[in-house]
């Protein structure tokens, strides 16, 4: 194999399709390879830990067909480290050879034959507006669990909602729902649940693109974003029923100032250490955050707010307040309570199709 | 102005063993040791009269009764020696507020406060010895000095001397003076030093350092290379006999955990399970007893031969909970090859936390239809359970109920009768 191309080219080749790539005790070696193959002018790199592909198609200029497989780290530690400008790589059977204005690399290439082949699912090919689904994904992918004891809940599910697609994450303490109206990909009551780890990478790679594709098969999704595809096993069971959870009636409701509120939280949520949640003291005459941590030292600030129903103390684990509040769209939130034992609900005003749900801490 | 040498530390001469004496005249002057006399038993305490014949604590009763075949071997009662320890402390009160126990038998005192009323530390030093012997019949060694490190230290050099011949009077009081640090230092071995452990000594020798005075000569940085930026500068300031911890008067407790030996070692897997849900029960009921709630579920697991290994595993969530906490040491356990037998098993929850704050969960709101067949989402039941355990535990005794695996037949084993430091001749 042998191509010419920018620096820049291939360190973006690179170091997207390494975030693949998990170091799980499980994988075999070869797993912790990128796999190159060039056809012509087209440069496919992949990396890859069997639940999560990435694929990234670069044109290059081609001399001469080839496929291998590169020490992914240190492949993508050299050729970033590179000044900018052209680069040549050359691989053959003593190794891959990466040449760049007065630097000469050789590096030794992994058994190419023992990486999986890349697939595509075989589903339907639909297209999405990357600028929508990216903020669906930035306000509900959070909430997902990284706790890979609970497989289930480290995905997001994708469900047919009216008619439109829902996005819904949680990890048992909050749950974050959001609607795309008019947005369709599955069928009638068909849901899917995707790891959330394909949707991070996924979203970070819509900043700057217009469309996204999604296809759909059984046990595989794929996401294509301009020149990068992400292919994702499924993950298999049944998800929480996440309506359940959601109250259908509150008594107290609290709208606030959506950034007053966030800077209010980070400042008192300083002396919210060791665990200990910040209290939301909602009443007519307004809102105080309070915090107190035994021999930290504590904090106090009101807020004005507009709030009906009954004097109510409520406490949160500050950082998950803030995970809700940071995501909700538009100027003002509405903070729904029951009691302090029960799951509050933020809200935007104004803006459907966003829903927050956060379990309190409970203060005994 | 504040002293120079405002830390004490005060050490019980053989505690446990000296409490015993005490309770039975007949046995003074004669080799005494507190401990577990069973083929597995080791050593908690031993007399002057004892540690004439090398015995010393933490050595297998085996060994010790080798060593003098005339050893009397005492049961420990650890209740009369907390009593008694209580009684001792409570000396150390008069003197000052500012006492921090390490165990039934050590303390710090920082006196920088009472010299005052009180006199001088080593005025202070001399009187506790005097009310100690007196009030208690005891006798305690005391380290003078400027922090903790160096007090402990001194305790130690004031302690009484055994050797071939016999039991000498050690000074009773040691006091350290800020400029005599360095030639108080230099002479001790490394591993006097607090933090160096076997490995530590190991690296330490490879840089030709065996005193405190070699160690006081290794550059900070070289130090921090050999054993990491924390422990290399601790390292680095403890040679110099810099020591900034305060005395701390209430003790924050850092895990809780039960240990036991086994009287026959342990190989079969269900079997060791078993004894694991066992002790998982019991630190969970301190636990709650105690009102905290923990992260971080550590086992501990020593063979045969005595060597030790260590596994700990960081939950989501702190927990209280029985049933979460056997779930994860359990399967650490299960990563372990048990074939050459174990001799020790132990569960501790470090990452102590309020148990009276709880972030709630939304798998714990009822009738909801969250996934009741995946592993975490049944513990909501299981801590109701738990409740319900400790209610019948206080009103029908400890060994009225408890978990085991399931089908098995076997009764509900109670361990809190058997002693730490290995089980009693009685029982094995």
């Amino acid at each position: 194999m042998k191509f010419r191309c920018e620096r820049d080219v291939l360190d973006r080749a690179f170091s997207v399709a390494a975030r693949a790539i998990s170091n799980r005790g499980s994988a075999p070696p070869v797993m912790s390879g990128l796999h190159l193959h060039l056809v012509g002018d087209n440069l496919a790199v992949v990396g890859s830990d069997l639940d999560l592909t990435i694929r990234v198609d670069s044109e290059v200029g081609g001399q001469e067909d080839g496929v291998a497989v590169l020490p992914a780290k240190l492949a993508a530690d050299v050729v970033r480290s590179l000044d900018s400008g052209q680069v040549t790589v050359t691989i053959d059977d003593d190794g891959a050879r990466v040449v760049a204005g007065r630097s000469d690399f050789n590096l030794r290439t992994m058994a190419a034959d023992e990486f999986p082949k890349f697939e595509q699912p075989d589903g339907e090919a639909v297209t999405l507006d990357a600028e929508s689904v990216s903020a669906a994904l930035e306000q509900v992918v959070k909430a997902a669990s990284g706790d890979d004891s609970r497989p289930i809940l480290t995905g997001v599910l994708l469900a047919a909602e009216d008619d439109g697609l829902r996005f819904v994450a949680t990890d048992s303490y909050r749950l974050a729902v959001r609607d795309l109206p008019g947005t369709s990909i599955l069928g009638r009551d068909q849901t899917v649940l995707v790891p959330s780890r394909a949707l991070e990478v996924t979203g970070r790679l819509l900043g700057d693109a217009e469309d996204l594709t999604i296809r759909l098969a059984e046990r595989e999704a794929s996401f294509e974003v301009a020149d990068v595809t992400i292919v994702t096993r499924l993950i298999e069971g049944e998800f929480p029923n996440y309506r359940g959870l959601i109250p259908s009636g509150h008594p107290n409701s609290l709208v606030v100032d959506r950034v007053a509120l966030i800077d209010a939280v980070r400042r008192v949520g300083l002396l919210a250490r060791d665990a200990t949640p910040v209290r939301l003291a909602m009443s007519a005459d307004g809102l105080e955050l309070i915090a107190i941590t035994q021999d930290v030292g504590q904090a106090h600030e009101t807020l004005d707010c507009t709030y009906e129903g009954n004097d109510l103390t409520v406490a949160f684990n500050p950082g998950y307040l803030l995970d809700g509040l940071e995501v909700s769209p538009g100027d003002e939130v509405r903070l729904e309570t029951i009691d302090a034992l029960k799951p509050a609900v933020i809200r935007s005003v104004g803006e459907e199709g966003f829903l927050y749900l956060l379990m309190p801490v409970r203060v005994s | 102005m504040r002293t120079d040498t405002p830390i004490l530390h005060v050490d019980m001469d053989a505690f446990f063993a000296a409490v015993e004496v005490l309770r039975h005249p007949e046995l003074v002057g004669q080799p005494v040791v507190v401990g577990g006399s069973g083929e597995r038993g080791v050593v908690a305490a031993a007399s002057y009269e004892a540690r004439v014949f090398g015995i010393h604590s933490a050595m297998p009763s085996l060994r010790a009764r080798g060593l003098c075949p005339d050893l009397v071997f005492l049961p420990g009662d650890h209740a009369h020696y907390r009593e008694v320890s209580q009684r001792v402390m409570a000396i150390f009160h008069r003197f000052t507020p500012l006492v921090e126990p390490i165990s039934l038998d050590e303390a710090f005192l920082d006196v920088g406060g009472a010299q005052r009323t009180m006199g001088e530390p080593t005025r202070i030093a001399s009187e506790i010895r005097r009310l100690v012997l007196s009030e208690e019949g005891l006798r305690c060694s005391v380290g003078v000095a400027p922090n903790k490190f160096l007090a402990k230290l001194a305790s130690e050099q004031a302690k009484p001397k055994v050797s071939r011949d016999g039991a000498a009077e050690g000074a009773g009081v040691c006091v350290v003076m800020p400029d005599g640090v360095e030639a108080f230092l230099a002479p001790l071995p490394a591993r006097a030093v607090w933090g160096v452990g076997p490995k530590t000594l190991e690296r330490l020798q490879r840089l030709g350092v065996s005193t405190v005075g070699d160690l006081a000569a290794v550059p900070e940085a070289t130090l921090i290379s050999v054993l990491g930026r924390a422990s290399g500068s601790q390292l680095w300031s403890l040679a110099r006999g810099l020591d900034e911890r305060p005395v701390e008067t209430e003790q924050a407790v850092k895990s809780i955990g039960h240990e036991e030996t086994f009287p026959v070692d342990l190989v079969e897997p269900d079997a060791l399970a078993r004894q694991l849900l066992r002790m998982v029960d019991e630190v969970a009921v301190r636990m709650r007893e105690a009102g905290v709630t923990g992260r971080t579920v550590n086992i501990k697991v020593r063979f045969a031969d005595f060597t030790t290994i260590s596994r700990s595993s960081t939950l989501a969530d702190a927990t209280d909970s029985g049933a979460e906490i056997g779930d994860v040491a359990g399967a650490m356990l299960d990563l372990i090859d048990t074939a050459p037998g174990v001799r020790l098993l132990g569960v501790s929850l470090s990452g102590l936390r309020d148990g009276s704050v709880r972030q709630l969960r939304l798998d714990e709101i009822p009738e909801t239809g969250w996934d009741s067949r995946s592993r975490p989402d049944r513990l909501p039941r299981w801590r109701a359970a738990d409740g319900v355990v400790d209610l019948i535990r206080r009103r029908f005794g400890h060994r009225a109920i408890g978990r085991d695996l399931p089908e098995t037949g076997s009764r509900v084993e109670d361990s809190t009768e058997r002693q730490p430091w290995g089980p009693d001749s009685r029982d094995s």
